[in-house]
């Protein structure tokens, strides 16, 4: 028995390697340097992958209805599920017949830009940006050696979202400028609610997102860059004050039980419909209103101030980048799809103007932050600071094993000293952004 | 206890039969074989095969994305190997592997017995209880668990509260105990319907004369457990057993969706470690690696087991 | 067998229905949040009944696009696992249990060894495998995978109650005229009924519940099977856990009703085995 096994995987072994020889060898793709012209699409189909969740129907008609006008090409739509993505995005660009064009998020575009999944736009986003100076949180994660591999599609970013009445009835009736009249505010309403399970902000305590603020407020960043080398820099002495400050501010303001808790479980839009919490820090307060739509015209938005009179904290970047699959035989129709999404029109009217979400570079946010509401005025100011992720394939790595939820969980339970957390963090950092893909 | 004496041989050594053709032996078995044969093979031993290869590989998203591979030998090994997190893991795992399938035989096998015993009603609704369970699927599972353990707005600790006090803000994933029992509660929680319902079906076959001759011999409960039962159960009972340990080691999503392997790593076990390295990491050379020493530890660890499973009720 | 009641009784019954609370449990939690509305879903004081009740998250949930397709799809790809996969098994079943051959042993040790094989792992070897093939992108391909995860085990548990059979009965049956088929519709399947539902459930189950492979090896959205519907209440934005639980509740559904309706054939063994004394 215990022979006859290896026996016959050896057996097994042999017909897997002559099955292995045909097949598999990656064709290379000719790098894709022209954007298709008017009419040339005429006849064609172009693929396109968007995120569940992210553009809505309208959004998307709109852009492609822009495209077919320009091209004559159709556009066949397909909507993925954000579970397990990377791994769906990796496996489609296995295959040799992909997608054409692939909406994925922006930290994780580095991913597969480094890794010969998606084709070098560098030579036309030139002409596809016409002057413009895209948002470097969106192409920053997308740029590897110089060169870059996706378009931005949107941005969105964090602003504080508060109860109006809640506030009011604290005695703070308008928001704050700086963020000593920001904690004084705080300071009544948690006066006024001393009950253990109410925050005065809710801030959870593996919320990176808001952590790394704090972070980059203080001048310190997640990790700098030498050459080709990544270095974790979170021992840096700003960003160890930036973690004291978060350590400090999450401590105080949100209550014990969310100290090693992430914003999605228990969900904090819930916590503050449920009036457990004055405020939050999120992207929208559609989530907020979808929960209890009675505090529609309760609600109020600024930028977390900065620890600097007169700034905003900077705020982490999110948003979608498009990029286009390297084996794609429609490269120069996959382009002028990037063309038409990063357009003016595109940007101002399907991204900005339907879905309310903020478009890829300053002057468009400049541009058509006039028309907004005052909701989301505050969401624009906060776009103006922003900063990016790493930009290394290895950022996928942070951001899928949760560290830095860890990270930011353990600093504020306590279980770690900020500087143990930070020496230990900055060398998973080190490893995992020079990891060779 | 002579009627005692008969039961054993329910499985009579002769069950292995003598073919009543001689010619057609020979190819028969293999014809009735074939259709498991190829649907195995094909999907699972080919691919089998290329996670053993891609093991010696330097495989990433470059080889898979270009089909150009680097052969590296035992470099992937190594590099599990060397890490000081192997030893406590393994124990982990292992640890974690038997309290989960000792929890779930010792509660499948009583409810099984259980409901052998009970009325017709009665053992309808534990079975639509484990049927319930079982059908829950897995994404919600795992969700009820955080929901219900979850600091101020979780039942369990709601109710921990109003018993004793102070369990309100409790957080059952910040330390790895709690951790730990909130991932092994989870895991019976889901696999004892399979175990229950699969002893109990086992049961049903006992025919019934022999427990009531083991009756009026005058044989208690647990004499009738011991000589009747238990030797009649055993072939479900191995295997049941065997899989168990098979699966409670290789437990996976639970652990990534409930606790994803911390705090401190405190609840990563291998398949944990191994998915991270090769999805997270983007290594699949040494996500396949783990994998495949994991699986060598798990045939090592349950190969007495297996032989016995193998043997247990030919009477060769 | 005769019943009395008498305190064994009574304290067996008892501990029977704490077993089914705490198990049960969490299953009414699940309903009970599935009817209730977005605002009570997370509340600091817990609300054991649905009132005020609302139907809105299930309408959510069932007006998601694609269902009524990834419905089908889910129907089609689970009624041919589990068919195909106890057709197969019991052939094999009964090579392993009814016949001696050379590489029989290794035949069940090997389909044991590759249930040992952490899941997370094959993914990717798997997907290389089904492109090399030219499966990806089909139901076909799908079902094969799933059979192939269900087979170790279907085969292991009918070859165990197939070792419950005692050969004498077919033979007896043979002599009587009987042919193999008969045989084996009038004999053997009746005889290991019990084990057919206790694998056919678990295969219902595991091609039921599977999302990573449809999810990976499915590339056309029409396509993809129920647990992709059930994902697609969580977006970067936030979850829809009202969507997400009303949809897991209607998801269970099927499994529950499918085996409440096959569950009496579990007990089909017991006067088999009075056959036979």
């Amino acid at each position: 028995m215990h022979r006859r096994i290896p026996a016959a995987l050896a057996a097994a072994a042999t017909l897997v390697v002559a099955g292995c020889g045909g097949g598999d060898g990656g064709a290379k793709s000719p790098p894709a340097t022209d954007i298709a012209g008017p009419g040339t699409g005429a006849g064609k189909t172009l693929t396109v992958w968007y995120m569940n969740g992210d553009l809505s129907d309208a959004a998307v008609a709109a852009i492609d209805r822009q495209f077919t006008q320009e091209t004559g090409a159709t556009v066949h739509v397909q909507i993925q599920q954000w579970d397990d993505i990377n791994t769906k995005i990796t496996t489609a660009l296995a295959q040799n017949d992909p997608p054409d064009v692939i909406e994925i998020g922006n930290t994780d575009v580095a991913l597969f830009a480094a890794t010969g999944g998606l084709s070098d736009i560098s030579g036309p986003a030139k002409t596809m940006a016409q002057g413009q100076s895209w948002l470097p949180g969106l192409v920053g994660p997308a740029t590897v050696g110089g060169r870059l591999y996706a378009a931005p599609l949107f941005a969105g970013e964090r602003a504080v979202v508060y109860n109006k009445k809640i506030w009011s009835d604290a005695g703070v009736t308008a928001p704050p400028a700086t963020l000593a009249e920001f904690t004084a505010d705080l300071d009544k309403i948690k006066a006024a609610h001393p009950a253990p399970d109410f925050s005065a902000f809710y801030m959870p305590g593996q919320y990176w997102f808001g952590g790394v603020q704090f972070v980059w407020d203080a001048g310190g960043q997640l990790a700098t860059r030498t050459g080709d080398r990544w270095t974790g820099a979170l021992e840096s002495p700003q960003a160890q004050q930036g973690l004291r400050a978060w350590k400090q501010f999450q401590n105080t303001y949100s209550t014990v039980a969310s100290r090693n808790l992430f914003n999605l479980s228990p969900d904090y839009n819930a916590v503050f419909a449920q009036g457990k919490t004055s405020a939050i820090l999120n992207t929208s307060v559609n989530a907020v209103l979808k929960i209890k739509p009675s505090l529609k015209g309760h609600l109020g938005t600024f930028p977390f101030p900065g620890a600097r009179a007169g700034t905003n904290q900077p705020v982490f970047l999110g948003g979608s980048d498009l990029a286009i699959a390297a084996k794609s035989p429609h490269q120069a129709l996959a382009l002028a799809y990037l063309k038409t999404a990063t357009s003016t029109a595109a940007q101002t009217g399907a991204i900005a103007g339907i879905d309310g979400w903020t478009p890829i570079s300053a002057q468009l946010i400049d541009q058509t932050s006039g028309s907004r509401s005052d909701l989301l005025k505050a969401f624009s100011a906060a776009a103006k600071r922003s900063v990016a992720t790493p930009a290394s394939p290895g950022w996928a790595t942070i951001e899928s094993d949760k560290s830095l939820q860890a990270f930011f969980g353990d600093i504020s339970t306590g279980k770690s000293a900020i500087p143990d957390a930070a020496r230990s963090f900055d060398q998973h950092l080190t490893q995992a952004l020079n990891a060779a893909q | 206890m002579e009627t005692l004496e008969a039961a054993p041989p329910v499985v009579p050594p002769a069950a292995a039969p003598a073919p009543p053709a001689r010619r057609r032996v020979a190819l028969t078995p293999y014809a009735l074989l074939a259709p498991a044969a190829v649907v195995l093979a094909l999907v699972i031993g080919y691919p089998l095969v290329r996670l053993v290869l891609i093991s010696f590989q330097d495989y990433g998203l470059r080889a898979l994305f270009t089909g150009r591979t680097r052969w590296i030998g035992l470099a992937n090994y190594t590099a599990v190997l060397h890490g000081d997190e192997i030893a406590p893991m393994l124990v982990r795992t292992a640890l974690l592997c038997v309290a989960m399938a000792a929890g779930t035989l010792v509660i499948g096998m009583g409810a099984a017995l259980a409901m052998r015993e009970l009325g017709r009603r009665m053992r309808t609704f534990v079975t639509f209880c484990l049927i319930a369970v079982w059908a829950v699927p897995n994404v919600a599972a795992t969700m009820l668990w955080t929901w219900l353990f979850q600091p101020t707005y979780g039942v369990v600790n709601w109710l921990l509260t109003h018993v004793s006090g102070g369990f309100g803000q409790y957080d059952w994933t910040a330390h790895t105990p709690s951790a730990l029992l909130l991932v092994w509660l989870l895991v019976v929680w889901q696999s004892v319907p399979f175990v229950a319902l699969t002893l109990y079906a086992g049961l049903s076959q006992i025919p019934a004369d022999y427990y009531e001759a083991a009756a009026i011999d005058g044989a208690g409960y647990l004499t009738r457990f011991r000589m009747v039962t238990v030797p009649f159960l055993r072939p479900i009972l191995l295997l049941v057993t065997v899989l168990s340990v098979i699966w409670d080691f290789n437990v996976f999503n639970q652990i990534r969706l409930l606790t994803n392997g911390g705090p401190n790593e405190g609840t990563t076990t291998l398949v944990v470690w191994s998915f991270t390295r090769a999805f997270a990491g983007q290594s699949y050379g040494q996500g396949a690696a783990i994998a495949v020493l994991a699986t060598a530890l798990l045939v090592a660890l349950t190969g007495y087991y297996v032989r016995r499973l193998v043997r247990a009720g030919e009477g060769l | 067998m005769t019943r009395r009641v008498r305190p064994g009784r009574v304290a067996l019954n008892a501990g029977t229905l704490v077993f089914c609370a705490i198990w049960l449990f969490p299953v009414y939690w699940m309903v009970n949040t599935a009817f209730k509305p977005a605002g009570d879903i997370v509340a600091p004081t817990p609300r054991f009944l649905p009132f005020p009740l609302t139907l809105a998250n299930f309408a959510d949930a069932v007006h998601k696009p694609h269902f009524a397709s990834y419905a089908l799809n889910s129907i089609i790809v689970t009624g041919v696992v589990v068919t195909l996969s106890i057709v197969v098994a019991f052939l094999a079943a009964t090579a392993l249990t009814r016949f001696r051959f050379f590489g029989r042993r290794g035949f069940l040790v090997g389909i044991l060894v590759i249930q040992m094989i952490p899941g997370p792992a094959l993914l990717i070897p798997l997907f290389l495998s089904l492109k090399s093939l030219d499966m990806l992108d089909t139901l076909l391909g799908l079902m094969v995978t799933y059979s192939a995860f269900v087979l170790p085990l279907t085969i292991w548990v009918l070859r165990g109650f197939l070792h419950g059979i005692p050969v004498e009965l077919e033979e007896a049956a043979m002599v009587d005229g009987a042919d193999r088929l008969t045989v084996i519709r009038r004999i053997l399947l009746p005889l290991v009924m019990p084990g057919i539902i206790a694998a056919s459930v678990f295969s219902f189950i595991v091609a039921w519940n599977d999302y990573i492979y449809a999810y990976v090896m499915m590339k056309d959205q029409s396509r993809y099977t129920l647990p992709v519907w059930l994902a697609s209440f969580s977006t970067n934005i936030g979850v829809d856990y009202g969507g997400l639980i009303a949809g897991s509740t209607l998801f269970a559904l099927p499994i529950v009703v499918f085996f409440m309706l096959i569950q009496r054939r579990l007990v089909a063994g017991m006067t088999a085995g009075a056959v036979k004394g």
